[in-house]
């Protein structure tokens, strides 16, 4: 096997051509599927060893494997290119955006989270947010929240979901969005810091994250993760 | 910087969808460059290998991003493709410009409904395909172009379009298209973007 793709032939020319068609298949199922995959659907993933080349062709793109819940798996930005990125190209999302995603990890995570009812390292949520509570809290013209969800729905960062039983219906209700998931396990945990930052900046667990971190990285920015690349087909 | 140029390169293009850059920029040659007709810049796009890509996801039984509307989505992209693709036995990029009524006289064909609601839809439509890259529209000189992203098509992909592009109508007025201008762009069914919710 050679000449598919100067990227890909570092890594998958040195595998015979069943296992470089299965690397392959999870490539493209974890980088464009628009949730993690079940490790038991291909053997690219349940294997240990073309799960390594897996893992050292997405490196060498920037990207790597991330498993946000036990044999599932998708893949998200490595946590060195992420910052480069960020300090390169800035922050993609406009600052409103920013925040109405905030007001949604706040409603649908932090919220459950901090009653005990989400105990898993993660930002998949079933506890909706209904638009008008993002209306009513985010001190927002209305136009501008519906503008933000829209980009936020088409970036993959929150979803809609219908509201069920709730008669006429308020304009839906939203979930986090299936990019959260991409998360690599430090950017999860700095945009729990940064939540507890914003929402609870007196606190002594906000005193523990300033003080965890060093002094020029303290900042109040919200972390937010990069988007990918919206894809129309 | 540690980071390897190449990671770095291929992040930025799917972090951002194309990237436009100067035409001298030194890139890794794993992203695919497609200059502009008047040499002002060069596009770098991320394509990996046809089985990598999102065409796969269909084989595996995955689902694919979500996309808003996508019966309007992808009837407006096929409406450009058939006013933009010049020769259809030629490559689809870079294609020639075509004034946005053009394109709205094709899309009509496949989506009339009452004005109000067409203009809404279409505008809608072109706005989410400019946002990924799919088509390049200019909202001001009321002209759209197919974008960097339609490269990555396969050799498949474009047999299937060019039966596609047989079976459609031509634009009103389709003397005009590739030839179109700003003055001449400004024709009639341009929806007033004010009128469009996002």
């Amino acid at each position: 096997m050679s000449g598919i793709h100067p990227a890909f032939d570092r890594v998958l020319g040195e595998l015979p051509d069943r296992h470089r068609d299965e690397v392959l298949a999870a490539f493209a199922a974890v980088e464009h599927a628009a949730h993690p995959v079940p490790e038991s659907t291909l053997l690219a993933l349940r294997d240990a060893t073309l799960r390594a080349a897996l893992q050292r062709l997405l490196a060498g793109l920037g990207r790597t494997l991330v498993q946000p819940a036990p044999q599932e798996w998708t893949s998200g930005y490595r946590d060195d290119v992420a910052a480069e990125l960020l300090r390169c190209d800035g922050q993609r999302l406009p600052v409103v955006d920013r925040a109405v995603l905030v007001l949604v990890l706040v409603h649908s995570v932090a919220i459950p989270r901090s009653q005990g009812a989400l105990d898993r390292d993660s930002w998949a949520s079933v506890h909706a947010t209904p638009l008008e509570e993002l209306q009513r809290y985010s001190q927002l013209p209305r136009t501008e929240v519906r503008a933000a969800l829209a980009r936020l729905r088409a970036a993959g960062l929150v979803q809609l979901v219908p509201e069920r039983g709730r008669g006429s219906g308020q304009g839906g209700a939203y979930l986090p969005g299936p990019q959260l998931q991409r998360l690599t396990p430090a950017a999860r945990r700095r945009l729990q810091e940064e939540l507890v930052l914003a929402a609870a900046p007196d606190t002594p667990l906000a005193a523990a994250v300033r003080a965890r971190r060093p002094k020029h990285t303290d900042t109040p920015h919200t972390d937010t993760p990069h988007t990918e690349g919206t894809s129309a087909s | 910087m540690s980071v390897d140029p190449t990671a770095l390169w291929w992040a930025r293009a799917r972090a951002g969808g194309p990237l436009r850059v100067p035409a001298g920029t030194v890139a890794p040659d794993v992203l695919l460059r497609l200059g502009e007709p008047d040499a002002s810049g060069v596009w770098l796009v991320a394509v990996p290998p046809e089985q990598g890509g999102s065409g796969a996801l269909t084989e595996l039984g995955l689902a694919g991003p979500l996309v808003e509307q996508p019966n309007d989505t992808a009837r407006l992209l096929a409406a450009v493709l058939r006013c933009c693709w010049r020769d259809p036995t030629g490559p689809v990029w870079p294609g020639v410009p075509a004034p946005w009524s053009a394109v709205t006289s094709v899309f009509r064909h496949y989506a009339d409904r009452d004005e109000g609601a067409f203009r809404r839809a279409a505008v809608a439509a072109v706005r989410r395909l400019h946002g990924a890259g799919w088509v390049s529209w200019d909202e001001r000189a009321r002209l759209v172009r197919v974008g960097p992203r339609v490269a990555s098509w396969s050799a498949a992909d474009l047999t299937v379009l060019r039966e596609m592009y047989r079976q459609m109508p031509a634009a009103v007025g389709e003397a005009a298209v590739g030839e179109a201008s700003v003055s001449g762009a400004a024709g009639n069914g341009v929806p007033d973007p004010a009128e469009v919710g996002a």
